[in-house]
């Protein structure tokens, strides 16, 4: 492999691993942009296989958590050995591949859109709402309700460590919703004062439990306390298919130095350990409603939904390592 | 009234209490003992009038710097509980020692009482316990301390505690022991929370019905243990108990500055949030399993006994030279 595309699929990997991009939603769309270049930049049909499944190989192992980029890998992976099988010239296998990626852009986008619309016909007039760091889905699902004119009003918390929150608050402020930001400590303090809390998801299991940046969980258990409401908003592509098989999702963690820079492990001594992880589990029990583009169910009823989406339960779908072997031995 | 001036250490100390130079419930409340002591021994004067007038002015600066912790008022009500006594007095230096022996008697006694509190606490942690505890505790400290030069292997989940990082504090102090650390951002209570056996944590002030005002964040780590059936211990001096609390007085939670939470850049330029900074929050007792004094481990609803054995029922006569009370009705 050419050392540039070595470099730039690492890079890709790092920035999409929980560190520059900040949405889940945002981080896969950024690799599928980045895929379409490399696709472009690839000179016969053996580079263009190596680049894209060394490209998907490293990003889910960057973000393993991510349900979208490992759906949208299967269905890239799987249109790749369809147009293989054909023995396409590589132009048009270019073509053909671009066009699919840009398929699953928009159709992310537009499921995206959808569950916010959906999601913001439960917001009512004079709702305080309480969120945690950055999700696209959530900003939409306020923007839908504002134009609405549902007058609302949110509180995000600081979303430690990453801290995404300050910068959403400067999202909000700028759309003129009253914003408040506080420590991610002070989520069970505010409670009494919210009517809702909404989130967005990393990934969703069958059973319900959905995957999101760490603090969702004891935001939800804190809500479930004070008989506030949770909704958490996810596009049918954050479902996480291989739960149905049992997979257990791997907690990620950061960096040390997001929580701690060197000369603060110094000052505090260097035996000091730490511990980052970057997503936690929010069990269905503490969850309203999952609001989808399919439309609202209760967390226990991702099984269900899942079934009308792929036919059958479990779903007849190949695996991503599979589908790299294949395409690796077609060339 | 004679123009009290306050000696300038005393007004030092009164500034170190307020920007939080001086923290921690105990700490606050040996310093506001020791700048009565001070006091005492800065005066100048002869009429033991104006000295009695004196103590009460510094009493009352004093109490104005931090209106949650009650530690404060109560240390200075120990001290200024001779005032009686000192107004039938007709030696100014005799007046003067006794304040000064009284204060110095708190201070005595806070210290002891710390150490107490460690070595009652230690025999409720076991061999190979792991320990959370929160922001920056010397009698949640004591306790841990205790247990760990008693030879039982303990480990210690310290959360970071934003937004003033005083887990940064109690990581360093635990180290210097030799005892394992391990920092965690506070959003990640819950998910590390199936690892605890116990939680450890202080409090600022204890209500009469048990009920824990500690360093913001202590609530929703309460209530995730609570969820996990792990235990949640709180030590605390007996001067933590707040008698006002008797008499249906409500505690003050202290709103501290934005400027801890955020920079003076972000506040300039994003007028339209706003940024709330609790410094404490509530733990109701049903989820704390017992309170660890110097006088022996309670449940938290027994925290009347406390209260009445300290104070008896005169409470309205205890806090008759400090702000706090004064308009108090006799129950």
């Amino acid at each position: 492999m050419k050392f540039e595309v070595e470099k730039l699929i690492d890079d890709v990997a790092l920035k999409v691993g929980y560190g520059e991009i900040m949405g889940s939603t945002e981080s896969v769309e950024y690799v599928l942009d980045r895929m379409k270049h490399i696709i472009s930049i690839a000179e016969d049909k053996g580079e263009l296989v190596r680049y894209v499944t060394t490209l998907i190989d490293k990003s889910i192992k960057a973000r393993p958590t991510s349900a979208m980029l490992i759906n949208s890998s299967r269905e890239i992976l799987i249109k790749l050995n369809e147009l293989l099988d054909k023995g396409i010239a590589v132009a048009e296998l270019k073509t053909e591949l671009s066009k699919v990626i840009e398929d699953i852009i928009l159709k992310a986008k537009m499921a995206t859109d959808k569950a916010a619309r959906i999601a913001s016909h439960r917001i009512v007039d004079g709702d305080h709402i309480m969120t945690i760091s950055y999700s696209k889905t959530v900003l939409k699902t306020l923007d839908y309700a504002l134009m609405d004119g549902k007058r609302i009003k949110v509180t995000i918390l600081e979303s430690r460590p990453g801290g995404e929150g300050v910068i959403v608050a400067r999202i909000l402020s700028k759309k003129n919703i009253p914003t408040t930001l506080i420590v991610d400590s002070a989520a069970r303090y505010f409670m009494k004062n919210v009517s809702k809390v909404v989130m967005g998801a990393e990934a969703i299991a069958v059973n319900g439990a959905v995957i999101n940046k760490v603090g969702s969980s004891i935001l939800a258990l804190n809500a479930y306390e004070a008989r506030v409401r949770v909704f958490v908003v996810a596009g049918i592509h954050k479902f996480s298919l291989e739960t149905v098989f049992g997979e257990l999702v791997d907690i990620p963690t950061a960096r040390e130095e997001v929580l701690l820079p060197p000369d603060k492990r110094r000052e505090i001594g260097e035996n000091v350990k730490v511990y980052i992880p970057l997503v936690d589990v929010t069990p269905p029990e503490y969850i309203d409603a999952i609001i989808t583009d399919r439309g609202v169910i209760a967390p226990q009823a991702v099984p269900f939904l899942l079934k009308e989406v792929y036919g059958t339960l479990p779903p007849k779908l190949p695996e991503v390592k599979d589908l790299i072997r294949q395409a690796l031995s077609k060339i | 009234m004679a123009t009290c001036s306050v000696p300038l250490e005393v007004t030092r100390i009164a500034e170190d209490i307020k920007s939080m130079r001086i923290r921690g419930a105990g700490r606050i409340a040996r310093a506001a003992a020791r700048a009565l002591e001070i006091a005492a021994e800065k005066f100048e004067g002869e009429s033991i009038e104006d000295f009695i007038n004196y103590i009460k002015h510094v009493a009352q600066i004093l109490v104005s710097t931090r209106p949650t912790a009650v530690s404060l008022p109560n240390a200075v009500a120990y001290v200024t509980s001779v005032i009686d006594k000192i107004s039938r007095m007709d030696n100014i230096n005799e007046a003067k020692k006794i304040i000064i022996g009284r204060a110095r008697e708190f201070i005595e006694y806070s210290l002891k009482a710390t150490d107490k509190i460690g070595e009652i606490g230690s025999r409720r942690i076991e061999d190979g316990d792991v320990i959370l505890t929160h922001c920056n505790s010397s009698a949640a400290l004591s306790v841990i301390i205790h247990a760990f030069k008693q030879g039982k292997r303990v480990k210690v989940y310290a959360t970071e505690t934003r937004p003033k990082f005083q887990g940064h504090i109690t990581a360093k102090t635990l180290l210097r022991e030799g005892i394992d650390v391990t920092l965690i951002p506070d959003s990640a209570v819950r998910l590390v929370m199936k690892n605890v056996d116990k939680v450890v944590v202080g409090a600022d002030t204890i209500a009469a019905n048990g009920a824990v005002i500690n360093k913001v964040g202590t609530s929703q780590i309460a209530l995730a243990a609570h969820e996990a059936r792990v235990r949640v211990f709180v030590a605390a001096e007996t001067y933590k108990f707040s008698p006002a609390t008797v008499v249906g007085e409500l505690v003050t939670i202290e709103e501290r500055s934005p400027l801890e939470v955020v920079d003076e850049d972000f506040l300039k330029e994003n007028k339209g949030i706003e940024v709330r900074n609790p410094a404490f929050d509530v733990t109701p007792p049903e989820y704390i399993d017992a309170i660890i004094t110097e006088l022996g481990i309670i449940p938290p609803q027994a925290a009347i006994l406390i209260l009445k054995d300290m104070f008896g029922w005169a409470i309205k006569d205890y806090y008759q030279y400090t702000t706090i009370g004064c308009e108090m009705e006799e129950i």
